[in-house]
């Protein structure tokens, strides 16, 4: 093959995968999806915490993961993302969540319920704040836990009550609970049954005589969205251990949408600076690196695309910015490449000589240049929290594909040109910069 | 071609690199560092009314909730205006409200209250745990460290052990001038300048690499002169190169500080910082460095001593 086809084979190349961007960009709506940070939304992250009773351990974790994964199914989020992040860290996001606050509490309840008999002492109160009150004072106003949670396999919440207007949770317990449940009311007719949720007394009602169906029923809730939330966090488990709040973000939507558009915008803005700068101080090669940089655009959100839509990768503030610097790496490039092609010219040589050594010579220090801050991204995707990865990965991409792009259109660009157009002096290729021939 | 005497006036370069990086470190001792809610815990959010505010306003509104002692702040995109509909309107309606750490039920209580009397449009709202600080600060060392190792192993493959450590504590010189601005101007210290800082150890590479894989390309022919003057051809000769590779790095960073919105301007202004402290250091810092280093091996030194005088006459006359 010779050099002119392999010129043309590598640019055909080059053509097809901008075919490829193509389709994938359309429609530009939904070319890339869109973090939380630029649509709004909420994002929690999560510590487990060592207790004195309860010890973080990667089981707990998992258990924990699922819970909050089955909360989350629960509020019917679209694209929702539960991730580990560490030993310790479970991040939740909620891209265009309704109700960040009310998505807020119900993630993090523990939800922990137990069943305990009121002790005599205490059998007259009936307002339940006054019990709490009491009870957190650390007096012995329930008996030992009867009964937990773990024992229910399903809840619902429903209106209930005396006439039917009061918000309550319907709750089946399985076998086992179905039994137990059957003995402890037998066990305590006339007592009261106090229904726990993570610590707090919610309501306790007199057991009038043996349950032995195994269903139960909360009342005392204040509304049918508390009603709700309850059912939620029962139905979904407790989380085995105790989740503190690292970081939490909500974001709105205008201002997402806004901090989109003032990222494209800054995106548009830079691309024009450096290829204005290329065009000025290059002129005929800057038109090569101007299509150099445009197919490299193209490309670069051609495969934000791809990795949206098949990996689920997820395009954030950080991410944009990786993105728009990463223009600047994919002209820098270029200019070390016709530097050096110049300066292999300005010794005398002919333009197609000097495209063919001066390409290999600054491309190994552009390789040189790209690994070494491709080693530091690498270091960040890996080490970093949740969005500066999304940089960091950003600008992995950016700066494969600006190693693509040298060596499958510069290369070819630069060496057709060459082959069509033998050019002696280098002073048509470049405007600025003194050529001393004799130098 | 341009000729300019970059290593033999080398204690000049140092010296103004020594004088920058001890007004940093004075900076960072005396000012310190003004460390953003990720490092201290607390609220911080974003909040753009339906009409225009006044700090006062939103101040006595606080207060009612508890939190007087906020620290409330105008938002201006003094650039923004001239871009997008939207963002014309912003003067006197955005607000920066910092707050200590809201628990779920304040921070539903605080922002009802806004709304019924002022009207909020929309807001973004962080809160974070003053261990997250401490968890960032840990991933950060980390990295940093790995960072550098890998590249000190990198260089060491590809060009050579004396480059590397160069290159190495040109990175130093970055990342401390560039922390220095930060304190200088106030600039605050939040989790994306971190991430600026740990790219900037790559980003600011680019030149130094560009400049010594010349030096590496012309050492094996150096005749009739010394170590010193080859580097110092050399350096001439990717002068124009490492200027436009700066300027067009910094075109794209300068886009963002000026039209990316308030979260992006942090990070491009660490890292408009660190490529020029790079570009400076790369040229002044680095190679200089490096050729002292180099030129006190055995072989170096009785070329210098050989052709010293040689060379710098030459380098005059031409």
């Amino acid at each position: 093959m010779t050099d002119k086809q392999k010129h043309l084979l590598s640019l055909g190349l080059v053509l097809i995968m901008i075919g490829l961007s193509i389709v994938m960009i359309f429609p530009i709506e939904k070319s890339a999806k869109l973090g939380l940070d630029l649509r709004g939304g909420l994002q929690v992250t999560y510590e487990a915490k060592d207790s004195p009773e309860v010890k973080v351990t990667e089981e707990r974790m998992q258990q924990a993961e699922f819970v909050l994964n089955q909360r989350v199914n629960a509020l019917g989020v679209a694209e929702p993302e539960i991730q580990r992040e560490g030993a310790r860290n479970i991040v939740v996001q909620l891209p265009g969540v309704k109700d960040p606050e009310g998505a807020k509490r119900l993630l993090g309840k523990p939800a922990v319920l137990q069943f305990a008999i009121v002790q005599d002492a205490y059998a007259a109160i009936n307002d339940m704040a006054v019990l709490n009150k009491q009870k957190s004072e650390g007096k012995p106003v329930l008996g030992p836990v009867e009964l937990t949670g773990d024992k229910i396999n399903s809840a619902e919440a429903t209106f209930g009550g005396q006439i039917g207007a009061q918000p309550i949770v319907n709750m089946t317990f399985n076998d086992e609970g179905a039994v137990r449940f059957g003995q402890i009311t037998a066990n305590n007719v006339n007592k009261r049954l106090a229904i726990v949720l993570d610590d707090k007394i919610i309501t306790a009602p007199n057991i009038e005589g043996a349950i032995p169906d195994g269903k139960a029923i909360i009342e005392g809730i204040d509304s049918i969205d508390e009603a709700k939330e309850i059912a939620i966090v029962l139905n979904s488990g407790s989380i085995p251990v105790e989740l503190d709040i690292l970081e939490y973000r909500r974001v709105g939507a205008t201002l997402g949408s806004e901090a989109l558009r003032e990222g494209v915008i800054a995106g548009i803005v830079g691309f024009m600076l450096v290829a204005i700068y290329l065009l000025f101080y290059y002129q005929g090669l800057g038109l090569i690196t101007w299509l150099g940089i445009s197919a490299y655009a193209i490309l670069v959100w051609g495969v934000v695309a791809a990795m949206g839509q098949f990996y689920g990768w997820t395009l954030t503030l950080p991410g944009i910015a990786g993105l728009i610097i990463s223009i600047g790496i994919a002209a820098d490039s270029k200019i070390i490449i016709f530097e050096r092609v110049k300066e292999e010219m300005r010794e005398g040589k002919t333009f197609r000589t000097a495209v063919d050594s001066g390409f290999w010579h600054g491309f190994r220090t552009s390789l040189d240049a790209d690994l070494v801050t491709m080693l530091v991204m690498f270091v960040l995707f890996f080490v970093g929290v949740s969005q500066i990865r999304g940089f960091a990965l950003a600008l992995i991409v950016g700066l494969t594909l600006d190693i693509v792009i040298m060596l499958l259109f510069t290369r070819s660009s630069l060496g057709l040109l060459a082959q069509i157009w033998p050019i002696k002096s280098p002073k048509l290729l470049v405007r600025v910069g003194k050529v001393r021939q004799n130098a | 071609m341009l000729k300019f005497d970059f290593i033999g006036k080398k204690n000049i370069w140092f010296g103004i690199s020594a004088a920058i990086i001890v007004l940093s470190l004075v900076g960072m001792l005396v000012i310190g560092f003004n460390y953003s809610i990720d490092f201290k815990g607390g609220s911080s959010s974003e909040v753009r009314f339906k009409k225009a505010v006044s700090v006062e306003d939103v101040r006595s509104v606080l207060k009612e909730q508890g939190l007087g002692d906020s620290k409330i702040q105008p938002i201006e995109n003094i650039l923004g205006t001239d871009v997008g509909a939207l963002s014309s309107t912003t003067k006197g309606t955005m607000m920066l409200l910092r707050t200590t750490e809201l628990s779920t039920d304040q921070e539903t209580a605080v922002f009802k209250a806004l709304d019924t009397k002022f009207g909020i449009s929309d807001r973004q709202t962080m809160t974070v745990d003053a261990s997250w600080g401490a968890l960032i600060t840990e991933r950060a060392i980390y990295a940093f460290v790995a960072a550098l190792v890998l590249l000190l192993i990198f260089i060491t493959v590809r060009y050579e052990f004396k480059m590397s450590v160069a290159a190495i504590l040109a990175l130093f010189h970055d990342i401390i001038i560039t922390a220095g601005v930060y304190v200088l101007v106030g600039r605050e210290v939040n989790p994306n300048m971190i991430a600026a800082l740990i790219t900037i150890l790559g980003y600011s590479l680019y030149d130094t690499i560009v400049v010594f894989h010349r030096i590496k390309e012309n050492s094996p022919n150096i005749v009739r002169t010394t170590y010193s003057a080859m580097a110092n051809k050399s350096i001439n000769q990717v002068l124009m190169r490492s200027i436009n590779t700066s300027l067009t790095t910094l075109l794209p960073i300068i886009a963002i500080l000026l039209f990316g919105g308030e979260t992006l301007k942090d990070f491009a202004f660490a890292l408009m910082v660190g490529t020029i402290a790079g570009t400076y250091s790369s040229i002044f810092f680095a190679s200089p460095l490096f050729v002292v280093w180099k030129e006190a091996e055995p072989y170096y030194r009785n070329l210098k001593n050989k052709y010293g005088k040689e060379a710098i006459a030459r380098a005059s006359t031409s």
